[in-house]
């Protein structure tokens, strides 16, 4: 069993229990009680009545003969009765004819007023029940008898029943706990396997636990067992349903997809051996056979030649792509700045007479495959080359944001741009927005960057107008973050120079 | 010693208002009166004389009497004092009547006889009567009871008590009742 929680079921039964039994007991007790002291009193005056009637009738000639001796003998009969504190015979004048003091320290007698119909009368003080007799001879009226008893009994009985409830009440608590802590096996134990057991699926994510119902009962908790049983089992042959078929999904998608791209592979790469072939053939017939022929000829053979290596660029290109989405990664820190600033002084080595700004922090590390970084960042920055070359002067900037934790990395030029309208269909691979006849490209290049930001589970979009540049943005998000968190790009670096 | 609290309240029931009222002042009266002088001997005895009564039983053939006479033989020590305590009261059902008698034959309708102390002389004679008629004698005379009649008034100390001849009372078929007996001073002929 489970280590006891203060609010556990088991627990609750268990107080629940004693505050049933606790609360019925002392009610029961109070109202016994109640009875008792209503009884009580009810006897005590019945009592001294009597005795009032008895002291009464024996009193008559006393009193009536004046006789004080006779009427104390009378009244010392009452020393039977422990209770009676005091009495007295008074004649009907008032006038206290004799009395009896249970002890000597007991109050003066004083006669209460009895109302003038009535025979007898008692009246309740805190310590005393005093009563009053009218005695009568020949049915008039010759005087009163007196009686004065101690309730310090009621006070005796009172504490002598809170004891004794206080005792009841401890052991009918502490039977109480024993006998809850004994039904806790039959009705909360099933609850807390139930309980556990769920807690322990939902952990370990193990369907095949079963919690045994207990006992051979047939109740609400074993139906709820069984239920929760059966749950488990659906649970269970839908998990492993939906696993099986997932992995076979995943299986054939897989196959599809490296199929359709082992198929656009040797596509591409058969057709470069036609494609030599054309352009070697062309060469040959351009450089040796030229005087053969005519103007229009060479024309039209200069066309071939041009066509051909457009389109072996457009293979190499399609080889590239197919290449960013099937090649392995090999994640590591890689400066973007230093690979935008190679790219970009190779670009000025080929157009050395254009002017192009170029701004780049010094160091922006990004975990990632540093070949397809660097196919990545070519793209982009041969765009920028590209879309600013109608300029006299351009400016192309390389730089990151970081915002909550995230950085956002850009690339912007100040070239021709593109219409904002059209920007989804700029990664399109062979989607371009602008004629070839404008700016040359195959239009593959934004296609590859956005698989390799995919590859690297980021994302890219651009912004722009016409004539009012461009930025392209992309996200890598750091692969196996938690891996990799606390080691500084430099000791990274630093490791992999050293292997 | 003890106060006298509501006597008003604890009267008979029933009283109209004037009569309250009247009761009220007779009451104060007689009570600033009994602080000042106790009642007089004769009126004590006038009361016990009425009182006898309720604890003594008579014969049937005496039960036929029609009222309950209380009478007075010889010199009459009571006076008004009687009449006003025995007016209107009854005993046994029956309404008391006094009578002052000359002669002891007189005393067929008396329940209850006194016999004054002048009567001693002829003590005897009117017991012996009175024993027939089934009367219970009362008297003032010394040692009455010790000479034949049944209840003897005694002073003690101021205070007027009373002694019981049981014997007597057999002999008059009058039954005395232990209440009686039990308040007595003395009890002879037993």
């Amino acid at each position: 069993m489970a280590a006891v929680r203060p609010n556990s079921i088991s627990t609750r039964i268990m107080l629940m229990n004693m505050v049933v039994s606790g609360v019925a007991l002392l009610l029961a007790c109070a109202g016994f009680f109640a009875y008792d002291q209503i009884t009580f009193r009810q006897n005590l005056v019945r009592t001294l009545s009597a005795q009032a009637q008895i002291i009464g009738a024996n009193s008559v000639s006393a009193i009536l003969f004046n006789d004080p001796q006779a009427a104390t003998v009378t009244l010392a009969g009452l020393s039977g009765s422990r209770n009676i504190a005091s009495a007295g015979i008074f004649t009907q004048d008032g006038r206290l004819l004799a009395h009896y003091l249970r002890e000597t320290g007991e109050d003066i007698l004083t006669l209460p007023q009895l109302p003038r119909n009535d025979t007898e009368g008692h009246w309740f003080r805190t310590t005393h029940l005093i009563l009053v007799r009218r005695i009568t001879s020949e049915a008039k009226p010759v005087g009163y008898v007196y009686i004065r008893a101690d309730l310090r009994e009621i006070a005796a009985r009172l504490r002598q029943y809170s004891l004794i409830a206080f005792t009841v009440l401890l052991v009918s608590l502490l039977a109480a706990a024993l006998i809850s802590s004994a039904f806790r096996r039959s009705v909360a134990q099933p609850i807390v396997q139930l309980a556990e057991a769920a807690k322990r699926i939902s952990q370990n994510k193990d369907y095949t636990t079963r919690v045994t119902p207990v006992g051979g009962r047939n109740d609400e908790v074993t139906d709820l067992v069984n239920s929760f049983n059966e749950m488990l089992r659906e649970l269970h042959k839908s998990h492993d349903e939906l696993e099986q078929r997932v992995s076979e999904r995943t299986h054939e998608l897989l196959a599809a997809n490296r199929e359709l791209e082992a198929f656009s592979y040797s596509v591409s790469h058969d057709l470069r051996g036609p494609l030599d072939a054309i352009n070697g053939f062309s060469y040959l017939l351009q450089s040796h056979y030229a005087a053969v022929q005519d103007e229009q000829a060479r024309e039209l053979v200069g066309n071939i030649r041009s066509s051909g290596k457009r389109m072996a660029e457009l293979i190499e290109a399609l080889l590239n792509l197919s290449r960013v989405t099937s090649s392995a990664m090999r994640l590591e820190w890689v400066d973007l700045s230093s690979v935008a600033r190679s790219i970009i002084h190779e670009l000025r080595r080929s157009a050395p007479d254009r002017e192009v700004e170029f701004i780049a922090p010094d160091e922006t590390d990004v975990y990632g495959d540093a070949q397809l970084l660097r196919v990545l960042m070519e793209n982009l920055l041969r765009n920028a080359w590209k879309y600013t070359s109608r300029h006299e002067t351009a400016r192309i900037e390389f730089g990151a944001v970081r915002e909550g934790g995230e950085s956002t990395y850009f690339v912007r030029d100040d070239g021709t741009g593109f219409d904002p309208h059209s920007a989804d269909r700029l990664f399109q691979p062979f989607q371009r927005l602008h004629s070839k006849s404008e700016f040359p490209g195959n239009g593959v290049g934004l296609a590859t960057v956005r698989r390799i930001v995919h590859r690297h589970g980021g994302e890219v979009w651009a912004q722009g107008a016409v004539e009012k540049g461009a930025t392209f943005y992309f996200k890598i998000p750091s692969l196996k973050n938690s891996a990799t968190e606390g080691l500084r790009p430099g000791a990274q670096r630093a490791e992999v120079r050293n292997g | 010693m003890a106060k006298v609290i509501g006597p008003v309240g604890i009267r008979e029931p029933a009283l109209r208002k004037s009569a309250f009222i009247v009761a009220i002042v007779a009451l104060c009266a007689l009570y600033s009166s009994a602080q000042e002088a106790r009642p007089t001997e004769s009126q004590v005895e006038a009361v016990y004389l009425y009182n006898f009564g309720k604890f003594v039983t008579w014969p049937d053939r005496a039960s036929q009497r029609e009222l309950f006479g209380i009478c007075i033989l010889g010199k009459d020590p009571f006076g008004e004092v009687l009449d006003a305590t025995v007016n209107g009261e009854s005993v046994g059902g029956k309404q008391t009547k006094v009578q002052r008698l000359s002669n002891v034959e007189e005393a067929g309708s008396c329940s209850i006889l006194f016999i004054s102390a002048a009567e001693e002389k002829r003590l005897p004679t009117i017991l012996a009567v009175a024993q027939r008629m089934n009367t219970l004698t009362v008297s003032d005379i010394p040692d009455f009871a010790e000479r034949g009649g049944i209840i003897g008034l005694v002073k003690q100390k101021d205070r007027v008590r009373f002694e019981v001849n049981r014997k007597a009372a057999e002999q008059s078929h009058l039954v005395l009742s232990s209440e009686l007996l039990k308040v007595a001073l003395r009890v002879v002929g037993k």
